[in-house]
């Protein structure tokens, strides 16, 4: 334990915690990395969420689409999302956000939002929407359906009135889930080589500079943001679905 | 005051003038399903029936005997192998046919003036006007106070009045029933039957009413149709003409039980 290259005090780490703009090694600082992986997260988080969910709700409600698709889905959902780094920065390169829209290098921070990287994170949160909205539609009863038809619905009305609502808890399970699994991906593809920013560089920068601190911070920082982001989206389900659970 | 059940000829349906316009003819009705097993499990065979404007039609019967089988070909949510249905002028499905179920009857994700005004919502009635609409109904069923709560918020009771104010809403002129106080206490169930029997009194409505319970079938019905079992078809039908409301402990009340009880299990005549 008397080794404070790796157990540094606590003094040091909280020195670091209240002093998150401070620069390191001209790779920015605890705050901005965070803010860097959040934006990646984000971005690759709302685009697994479209498209999960709505490649759910064609499962689940069109049988071609799910018997076609099922088996993919099936090989591809078990396989960690880090696996596709190489196949991603082998198709993005080292294309930027900007980049996409045709604005060149912006010197912003969006400038750090490397596409593939974002592909990653989609891959990550896709899979945990994309079944659990698949479940949640097949889930639904048959006798809400028959009342709706009895109230006269058309086709488009029980998609959207029944459906849609009756699946909510299951889709919000799974953004749940989804943003869960995005924090922890975004993590680890920015501890890879080719990563130059965001928390996950910055924590293995500072590790191969054995600034324990530093590290020791980091993850900190990416504990508690996992737990807000899951505490943030209990509320807004809890607060969606108040009738989650109490089916009648 | 019991006769047996007859089977209509047509000249029957179309020449009756003098009653009532009729608002759902079923004729030489028959249903099978085909069990899991490949079985097939005739459900219904050669029901007859006719329903005139007015009516309280109760139809009771063992459970598992079709009835529920039959409630939904009238609904529209199942069609019949055999046989015709027809529905009287401006009737349609989906429409001013309303059903209310015994379970599921209100969507869990809506308060319950949203679940009530669901069918004027389906209908593309604006939102202010529905929901003045439902909270009118709302309060004639006596939840008012209510209009907010969801349906996991209400007793088994209150939602069944809000599944009532649900299927008003639509302005129906036929209202089914499957077994909708099954699930209710006694005495809840009590209220319930007076206050079907006063929307029913105080408007122009149709009600087909199934259940098991043969004290629920005489205290409702104008009408009691016996359902007899595997393959189910109407196997007699009771006139009532007792004074409303109807008091289960009267001699006549009772004799009708009993023969209704008789007929149920196939004993009569």
């Amino acid at each position: 334990m008397n080794q404070p290259w790796i157990f540094p005090p606590v003094t040091r780490v909280i020195d670091q915690l209240v002093h998150p703009l401070r620069e390191h090694y001209a790779s920015g600082s605890l705050l901005s990395n965070t803010f860097i992986s959040l934006l990646r997260v984000l971005l690759g988080f709302v685009l697994a969420a479209a498209a999960g969910i709505s490649l759910g709700i064609a499962m689940g409600s069109i049988r071609i689409v799910r018997s076609s698709l099922e088996p993919i889905v099936e090989v591809l959902r078990p396989l960690c999302p880090i696996a596709w780094l190489p196949f991603a920065i082998a198709v993005f390169k080292r294309g930027t956000l900007p980049q996409l829209f045709g604005f060149g290098y912006t010197r912003t921070v969006f400038d750090q939002v490397q596409l593939g990287m974002v592909f990653v994170i989609f891959v990550g949160g896709f899979f945990p929407i994309l079944t659990n909205t698949l479940d949640g539609v097949t889930g639904v009863r048959r006798n809400y359906l028959l009342l709706a038809q009895a109230l006269g619905a058309k086709p488009r009305q029980v998609f959207l009135h029944v459906y849609l609502p009756a699946s909510m808890p299951m889709i919000l399970t799974g953004l749940r889930q989804g943003l869960g699994l995005c924090w922890f991906v975004i993590i680890a593809a920015e501890m890879l080589p080719g990563a130059e920013s965001g928390i996950g560089y910055l924590l293995i920068y500072a590790s191969d500079n054995a600034a324990m601190d530093i590290v020791i911070a980091a993850m900190l920082i990416v504990g508690s943001i996992g737990a807000l982001l899951s505490l943030m989206m209990r509320k807004i389900m809890s607060g969606l679905v108040r009738w989650h659970g109490k089916e009648i | 005051m019991e006769r047996k059940y007859e089977v209509m000829t047509p000249d029957q349906i179309n020449n009756s003038p003098k009653e009532k316009p009729i608002v759902l003819e079923l004729r030489k009705v028959a249903k099978t399903f085909q069990s899991d097993t490949g079985a097939k499990v005739k459900a219904l065979e050669d029901v007859n029936l006719r329903v005139h404007q007015k009516e309280f039609v109760t139809l009771v019967g063992a459970t598992g005997c079709g009835k529920t089988t039959l409630l939904n070909l009238i609904a529209g949510l199942d069609t019949a192998d055999e046989g015709s249905l027809r529905l009287g002028q401006g009737l349609r499905f989906g429409d001013n046919i309303a059903h209310v179920f015994q379970h599921y009857t209100l969507f869990p994700w809506r308060t319950a003036v949203s679940n009530i005004a669901f069918g004027l919502q389906m209908r593309g009635v604006p939102r202010t006007e529905r929901h003045n609409r439902a909270a009118v109904l709302l309060a004639k069923v006596g939840l008012k106070g209510f209009e907010n709560a969801y349906p996991h918020e209400l007793s088994g009771g209150m939602r069944q009045r809000a599944a009532i104010a649900q299927a008003l809403a639509i302005e129906p002129k036929l209202l089914l029933m499957d077994e909708p106080f099954g699930a209710v206490d006694d005495s809840t169930r009590t209220e319930l039957q007076q206050m079907l029997t006063d929307i029913w009194q105080e408007n122009q409505i149709t009600i087909l009413f199934v259940t098991h319970n043969i004290d629920e079938a005489i205290v409702l019905g104008s009408r009691v149709l016996v359902f007899s079992e595997r393959p189910g078809k109407i196997a007699y039908e009771f006139k009532i003409d007792l004074p409303r409301p109807r008091d289960g402990m009267t001699d006549e009340f009772t004799k009708l039980f009993i023969q209704i009880r008789t007929a149920l299990s196939g004993q009569l005549d």
